[in-house]
């Protein structure tokens, strides 16, 4: 004869969520009833053998790996405008490994870019760089003559003002030499004028003291005389 | 980090193309997802089928993962739909009932590991072969929903939105499945 409850009963106990209150009260009824308990332990039993299940280890396989880089390789491809951007350091890459292989020189002056490839762009290089240098070199010593042409010129300014000035001071100087000595000279002359002069004039006076006397004696004689 | 967050932030990775987070996502769940597939299929074979089948549905829907529920729940929710699947495909109940009879997949399956400690592989081995040869004679259905039940620890509630049913339907399902369990164990009694 089977219990009514049985299955209810068993069903609630394997439920979730079973207050402690319905679990005491299956219990009892288990307790009491012989098939029901006959039932639940078979089900004990049953879940235990269940439970008694060793995991297996899982067989090699990829995991879905090459699909999925597969997959994810192709998304990139098609990512759009953006998604070029992200070949942009493969393409760099590959333009190095490229200038590497082929031995490019890009050499970039006043002149402009210049490109050569293979063994010769190393002598190409030097005879670009020395031109340059002497381009350079010219330059720079065109600069430097005007820089001392410049420096000479205004340094001869400066020698011809310091000289002028100078002979500016020592034509004074002699000027005013010249002068005293003119004017020294002048007055000893004038000196010398007034002094002759004098002398002119006593030899003048004695000569015309000397005619005198001698008139005087003229006279003399001529009255003695008579 | 727990479980949950990890998954999350695996799922994440994964869905931004790291090959490595969805490997170790996979290896996460695989074994868990292998052992389920043995339980129902009843051979590895299959069991891998499905194994491969549930994981590359859940990589073309991974990006549909909202997070509102447990990924485990999610994942069995596809191995649920897939074991469906391939036994209406294989026509699974006959399969079993060979495979049960010949029983050659077990046997293969451990072959390689005997070298290891023997006697535990082989207790092992004929343990699951057990819990195969009961869950052999019960309906999908029966079979699914100790599965969840018992391996899973899946709520009636669960079981019941998985399958498309009402709770008390699964609870009834669960119990049934229970009763046929004993009547095979009775059978074989009487048969040994």
């Amino acid at each position: 004869m089977s219990c009514p409850k049985t299955q209810h009963l068993l069903q609630e106990y394997f439920s979730d969520g079973l207050t402690p209150l319905a679990k005491k009260e299956i219990e009892n009824h288990l307790n009491s009833c012989e098939q029901c308990n006959d039932e639940f332990k078979f089900f004990l039993l049953a879940h235990s053998n269940m439970k008694g299940w060793k995991d297996q280890s899982v067989p090699h396989w990829d995991r879905g790996l090459e699909l999925f880089k597969r997959e994810h390789r192709s998304e990139k491809e098609s990512m759009g405008f953006w998604g070029r951007w992200q070949l942009v350091p493969t393409a760099i890459s590959f333009v190095m490994l490229c200038v590497l292989l082929l031995n490019v020189s890009v050499i970039s002056g006043e002149r402009g870019f210049f490109v050569s490839f293979g063994a010769n762009s190393s002598n190409l290089q030097l005879q670009y760089q020395l031109a340059e240098i002497q381009e350079q070199y010219l330059v720079e010593m065109d600069t430097l003559v005007n820089q001392v042409g410049e420096w000479l010129d205004s340094n001869n300014v400066q020698v011809l003002q310091v000289v002028m000035e100078r002979t500016r001071e020592a034509t004074m100087e002699n000027l005013d030499l010249i002068y005293a000595y003119f004017e020294q000279q002048r007055l000893r002359d004038l000196e010398d004028m007034r002094i002759s002069y004098q002398e002119l004039v006593d030899s003048d006076y004695e000569t015309i003291r000397s005619l005198q006397q001698l008139a005087r004696f003229v006279s003399y004689q001529d009255d003695a005389v008579r | 980090m727990g479980l949950i967050n990890e998954d999350e932030a695996l799922i994440a990775a994964a869905l931004k193309g790291s090959a490595y987070a969805w490997e170790k996502l996979v290896k996460r769940y695989e074994s868990r997802i292998f052992n389920y597939g043995v339980r129902i299929t009843g051979n590895t074979s299959d069991a891998m089928d499905l194994t491969q089948e549930v994981f590359l549905g859940i990589y073309r829907n991974l990006h549909r993962f909202r997070g509102d529920a447990k990924f485990s729940s999610w994942i069995f929710r596809i191995a649920h739909n897939k074991a469906v699947d391939i036994n209406r495909r294989k026509r699974l109940t006959t399969t079993l009932a060979h495979t049960n009879n010949d029983e050659p997949d077990f046997l293969e399956t451990v072959a390689g590991d005997n070298r290891y400690e023997p006697d535990k592989k082989l207790d092992d081995q004929q343990a699951n072969s057990r819990v195969i040869s009961m869950l052999a004679r019960l309906s999908l259905e029966q079979r699914l929903v100790i599965e969840l039940k018992v391996y899973q620890s899946l709520t009636f509630e669960e079981i019941a939105d998985m399958q498309g049913v009402s709770a008390n339907t699964a609870k009834t399902r669960f119990y049934t499945a229970l009763k046929k369990l004993k009547t095979v164990s009775e059978e074989n009694n009487v048969l040994s």
